[in-house]
């Protein structure tokens, strides 16, 4: 039996989007050797898939990238990407995390990312990364400021033509690659696990995903992004550009109807951002954003929220109740009017439901930490050191720890990294005495 | 290769890019292979604050067409600094101005690092303004 | 760094290293042609190519190069710098020499990637030979190091405050904590049980202050200010005020006698009383590697007859009704306040804060708080929890514009209200509330006056006995440290981060960080976030006894300035260009000197320079100059 081989470090970071990233940035930067384990083939997170964000409206990657590539090159921060995490458990004084790294089907170490293989695949894909909007190959680079840029091949959709390996100028493409397991030993760890997005497919009166024109909040974020996918915002089903633009609030937050009563954060803040940028690209288009509070709280947020009132974008009060299809593509949408009365029905060209954030990993079966009642890792002492949680030496940032806005998730890391620092004192101050 | 023509000689056009914005924004057009003019030069920079005025004339006189500075607008890292440039870009025009140089020849603009439209309208542009007014000639007008 | 060390340059051994990017580069660009015309580019010495130069092969073809003296200045072309800069100059420093003599050509985004044939060649020939003009120019630098004091000083002994010397102090860092009020635990010792979670604002207070006063590596000055200022991060040098007449010190001894509370315990709505002040006035100063900042936050002083206040003393702040509630010791089901029945109560949200410009009216000094205070609809909910579940005949009325009960356990307290029969009128900000006497035959002392949106729209007016205005934040008063530090300040008049994602806690003053509401309203638990975060940057800073800095700084030729001054004007950084005396060649002149550790090396200075004295390091405008040289040049591509 082959023995796995066990790589040391001083800590462990769950997750390489922008929190982990500034958690890991926070330990190295003192010295400390850290690893990032993450899922995607790339690191970045949500972030980076991001157009711009607000208050500032900076755009995203050219505030992602650099944490990005300032972790890549740390000397102290090794990243481990399209790995899978078994088991992370106590040893004692060290922590064991289980890892399995993903075949990419392509060799990492010779691959230059210089694509080749990703023109000659003829295989056209759906690409997720763009919202479903664009297509991607088989084998490919997922998105151009990916770190690594390494390829990697989707089996699932590969029809082993070996056009890639055929091109591939410096022979990396491995069809026979295995998963490899691996162990990662380390005194302290922080999970900056993240969110995804509720699933549409949970709510009924809000069709289930089922109708068109009909746009998760993050399909909008590519429309809107300046390397997206159409170069310009579209409705996906006729490709019209649309006059009329509805943002739905709380679609999968403060809803016990989809078992999610927790208000998400940032979903009034990411759908006024939106609408300010649709305004910028679509002039004349109008927006309306149905709401039941409009949660502008961190800093810079309420003005940018009378801003975008200022801007001529109608903000609504109402808990919209339903939509279905309209005509010609457009989406109606049934709300209670608040100012008249009565249910009043609505028809927009295109609707973007401002979804809520749910845990993105959960702890069951991999790691003895507990998760809270809505689904997020606890913290043991929320007030005065809110990273805690209620396994020793292990410290959680950013949306692992419930609905988080980037600015209060590189907030959270840094202060999670501290815990992590005057861990790995304590502890080592134990073993020397 | 394919043999050398005698094209005529294209007006060259330099592009001074911020390192934090522009350039990595020029290198984001090159990652989805956009296609531009070849006649474009992008010099790295810290901060475009750093060129005086006679740089800029010195340039044209040199022989360069056009020059787009791409700087990183208001997301300038170097607080005061792309005021200061926006100001020393208006005193370069005044005295362009003084030497019959057309200020079209000098474009001052923010780019962001996936700003890949943003960057080829510009490259696009300087080519029309360098195409329509020919090499700079100083003192003689252009 | 000494800037008279003349570093020899030998300007004719160049080494220019092609890339072909197995095809990537070598499909568009006729690589070899580039390397010939690079071979008779003046100063090159040698020119080669490699199938990928950031191989190991390829790496190292340069370095041995570079052991054999055979080069002395880098030049690698092939893709975008951010990618593979820092591999080749990490191979220069492995091959002993200074990993800043290299430049980097670009041929691959900005080459092969866009241009085809025959351009693309002479394109990248011509950035291949800028490059090498700008080699020859280039000189070893060293990274400016500047020893650290492991030692932090925190200003503010409000939880942030605490938080962050507690954190430090773990890390192994000397701490001085420096408190203006003789109490620890700012503004939290204002509350009572605290939302959500139902921790006791003592408990909180007790803990982390306990902490504090027992670790032996902080030492806690209370009644003390920062009076004066000077030096740069690692070496800051602070003077300390400890103040004896303190002019509520008196107030608080009278408070600790009834009380029967001794120094070293938290005393209610005032904080931890660790000792009392100092017999005299006392002077000493603190010489230490980084300051962080957390002087927090004031609650909002409403002006006279704002909603009646001042005027109807039937309108008090919600931190009163805190206080009341918690020093109210009369049972019953109905709240009693100076011995008056509050059968119906209002609680108006949004007061000093959300303002906005042509709605609200400025206050006397011009300012406008257009900003949301984050915490006090949570507050506000769990206040008036606590009152509908402690007396029932109390009816609580909200008086909302939007309720932001965004965290975790909020939006329960909301709910709990609305199950608790809170009554929620909701207004619009330009139809703001109004509070008057009531002049109704019924002994309703108040009523207020709203337009609620919840009912359409209709007028309402609401009978009460109280009227509770939820004040919110406005940033503590800190005007001094503002000037003698060069602290910038928001437009919300919070102190102002560089940048909120990118370097949320760290200010433009080097070694000077941010923690908790002195940067924005924040709760308790967010507060203590933003202590560890900046707490942990200080310690990051401080991690290794020393500071460095890129060498890419201003330098001054001694003998071409004439000492006009005009670059420490044009300096956006204030304190990195000084004139100072000196004497050269035996005479007394004035000249501009750097101060490297304040300089940004933006170039600012530079440009503005009539002598051409100032330049920056690794980025001069004589290599630009030499950069645009060739490219003008059709001798490279003949």
């Amino acid at each position: 039996m082959d023995s796995v081989q066990k790589l040391y470090f001083d800590a462990l970071v769950i997750g390489g989007g922008i929190a982990g990233l500034q958690a890991a940035l926070d330990l190295a930067d003192q010295d400390f050797k850290v690893a990032v384990v993450e899922r995607d083939t790339s690191i970045g997170g949500k972030m980076i898939r991001l157009s711009k964000v607000f208050p500032t409206l900076d755009c995203s990657s050219c505030i992602t990238t650099p944490k990005m590539a300032a972790a890549a090159h740390h000397d102290n921060i090794t990243i481990f990407t399209y790995c899978k995490l078994n088991s992370l458990d106590r040893n004692g004084k060290d922590l064991t995390a289980s890892v399995t790294q993903h075949p990419r089907y392509v060799d990492p170490d010779n691959c230059i990312g210089c694509r080749q293989c990703e023109y000659s695949c003829p295989i056209y894909v759906a690409d997720e990364e763009e919202g479903g909007f664009s297509a991607r190959k088989a084998i490919y680079i997922p998105f151009s400021n990916a770190i690594p840029q390494i390829a990697s091949m989707d089996v699932e959709n590969c029809i082993l033509c070996g056009k890639c390996q055929k091109v591939c100028p410096t022979a990396a493409i491995d069809y026979f690659q295995k998963p490899e397991d691996f162990i990662i030993s380390a005194k302290t760890a922080i999970l900056a696990t993240g969110f995804e997005l509720t699933p549409l497919e949970n709510k009924q009166q809000y069709g289930s995903g089922k109708i068109p024109n009909v746009i998760t909040s993050l399909q909008a974020e590519r429309l809107l992004a300046p390397h997206g996918p159409y170069n310009r915002v579209l409705r996906p089903s006729d490709g019209m550009e649309p006059d009329s633009i509805a943002y739905i609030q709380c679609a999968g937050s403060r809803d016990k109807s989809m078992g999610i009563s927790y208000c998400s954060r940032v979903c009034c803040m990411y759908a006024i951002k939106q609408a300010m940028l649709l305004s910028g690209s679509l002039p004349l288009v109008d927006i309306t954003i149905y709401y039941m509070d409009i949660r502008a709280f961190g800093k810079g947020y309420e003005q940018f929220y009378q801003n975008a009132k200022a801007m001529g974008i109608e903000f609504v009060k109402g808990k919209v109740a339903a939509i279905d299809e309209g005509e010609n593509g457009s989406v109606a949408l049934h709300y209670e009017d608040q100012y008249r009365g009565g249910v009043v029905t609505k028809n927009h060209d295109l609707v973007v439901l401002s979804l809520g954030m749910i845990p993105d990993w959960k702890p069951e079966g991999i790691c003895p930490i507990s998760a809270a009642s809505d689904g997020f890792i606890q913290t043991v002492r929320p007030k005065i050191a809110p990273t805690r949680t209620d396994m020793k030496g292990v410290f959680v940032a950013g949306a692992a720890a419930g609905p988080k806005d980037i600015v209060d998730s590189i907030a959270e890391a840094g202060a999670a990294a501290m815990e992590a620092a005057k861990y790995l004192v304590e502890i080592n101050r134990d073993r020397a005495a | 290769m394919a043999t050398r023509d005698n094209h005529v000689r294209e007006g060259k056009i330099l592009i001074l890019a911020t390192e934090t914005c522009a350039y990595p924004g020029a290198d984001s057009v090159g990652q989805a292979h956009s296609s531009y003019a070849a006649n474009t030069y992008i010099l790295r920079v810290r901060s475009p604050v750093l060129f005086p005025e006679q740089f800029y004339l010195d340039c044209f006189k040199k022989g360069i067409s056009g020059i787009i500075i791409m700087s990183c607008g208001e997301e300038c890292p170097y607080e005061g600094a792309y005021k200061a440039l926006a100001k020393r870009v208006d005193r370069t025009y005044q005295l362009m101005k003084a030497q019959n140089l057309e200020i079209r020849r000098l474009r001052l603009t923010a780019i962001c690092t996936v700003c890949n439209r943003a960057f080829l309208n510009e490259v696009n542009q300087m080519n029309e303004v360098v195409r329509e007014l020919g090499p700079p000639a100083i003192g003689h007008g252009a | 760094m000494s800037s008279e060390t003349k570093i020899e340059t030998n300007p004719e051994k160049i080494g220019v290293y092609i890339c072909y990017c197995g095809g990537n580069i070598s499909d568009h660009v006729d690589v070899e042609a580039v390397r010939d015309r690079a071979e008779k580019i003046p100063g090159v010495s040698v020119a080669r190519t490699n199938m990928f130069m950031c191989s190991d092969p390829g790496q190292e073809l340069i370095m041995e190069d570079l052991r054999d003296g055979v080069v002395d200045r880098v030049v690698v072309a092939s893709c975008a710098p951010s990618l593979h800069e820092m591999t080749f100059r990490s191979a220069i420093y492995r091959a002993g020499k200074n990993p800043y003599i290299y430049e980097h050509a670009n041929i691959r985004e900005h080459v092969s990637w866009v241009h085809h044939g025959e351009k693309a060649t002479d394109k990248a020939t011509l950035l291949v030979a800028a490059a090498t003009a700008k080699a020859g120019l280039l000189k070893p630098l060293e990274p400016i190091r500047m020893e650290a004091r492991r030692h932090a000083t925190v200003i503010g002994g409000g939880v942030a405050g605490l938080r962050a010397a507690k954190d430090l102090a773990d890390r192994g860092i000397d701490v001085v904590l420096i408190e203006k009020s003789p109490f620890l635990g700012g503004q939290t010792a204002q509350l009572d049980r605290i939302a959500p979670t139902g921790d006791r604002a003592a408990d909180l207070i007790s803990d982390l202050a306990g902490q504090v006063l027992q670790d032996d590596s902080i030492a806690v000055h209370t009644c003390a200010s920062v009076e004066k200022f000077e030096g740069y991060v690692g070496n800051f040098k602070l003077g300390v005020k400890k103040q004896s007449a303190q002019t509520n010190a008196q107030q608080i001894l009278a408070q600790l006698k009834p009380s029967g509370k001794k120094p070293g315990e938290f005393i209610p709505f005032a904080g931890l009383y660790p000792w009392p002040p100092p017999a005299s006035d006392e002077k000493f100063s603190v010489e230490t590697g980084v300051i962080v900042l957390a002087t927090g936050f004031k609650s909002y002083a409403p002006y006279h007859g704002e909603y009646g206040y001042g005027e109807l003393k039937e309108v008090i702040t919600l931190p009163k009704l805190i206080r009341i509630l918690a020093e109210n010791n009369t049972a019953g089901s109905c709240l009693k306040i100076d011995g008056r029945n509050i059968r119906h109560l209002a609680m108006i949200h949004c007061v000093g804060s959300r303002k906005i410009p042509g709605v609200h009216p400025e206050d006397e000094s011009g300012n406008l708080n257009e900003y949301c205070s984050r915490t006090c609809c949570s507050a506000t909910l769990n206040t008036a929890n606590i009152i509908r579940e402690t007396y029932p005949e109390t009816q609580v009325f909200e008086f909302y514009r939007d309720i932001r009960t965004y965290g975790r356990g909020q939006e329960e307290l909301y709910e709990q209200a609305s199950r608790n029969k809170v009554i929620f009128l909701r207004f619009e900000a330009q139809d703001s509330p109004e509070v008057s006497k009531n002049s109704d035959s019924d002994d309703f002392p108040l009523r207020v006056k709203v337009r609620d949106a919840l009912t359409f729209g209709e007028d309402v007016e609401a009978p009460v006995d109280l009227v509770v205005l939820v004040t919110g934040m406005e940033p503590n008063n800190v005007s001094e440290l503002v000037d003698m530090m060069k602290i910038p300040v928001g437009a919300d008049r919070f102190l102002l981060e560089i940048h909120p994602k990118l370097r949320p806690v760290e200010l433009s003053v080097a070694g000077i960080l941010l923690a908790g509401t002195c940067q924005a309203p924040m709760d308790i638990g967010e507060t203590c976030t933003g202590a560890s975060a900046g707490a942990v940057k200080a310690a990051a800073l401080l991690a290794r006894g020393y500071v460095e800095l890129d060498p890419f700084v201003a330098e001054v030729d001694l003998h071409t300035c004439n000492g006009t001054g005009a670059c420490v004007e044009a300096c956006l950084n204030e304190g990195a260009l000084n004139l100072v005396e000196m004497k050269i060649d035996g005479k007394k002149v004035k000249r501009a000197q750097v101060a490297p550790a304040f300089c940004l090396g933006c170039g600012a200075c530079v440009a503005v320079c009539p002598e051409n004295a100032i330049d920056i390091n690794g980025w001069t405008l004589k290599q630009y100059e030499a950069m645009v040289d060739m490219i003008v040049s059709d001798d490279v591509v003949a």
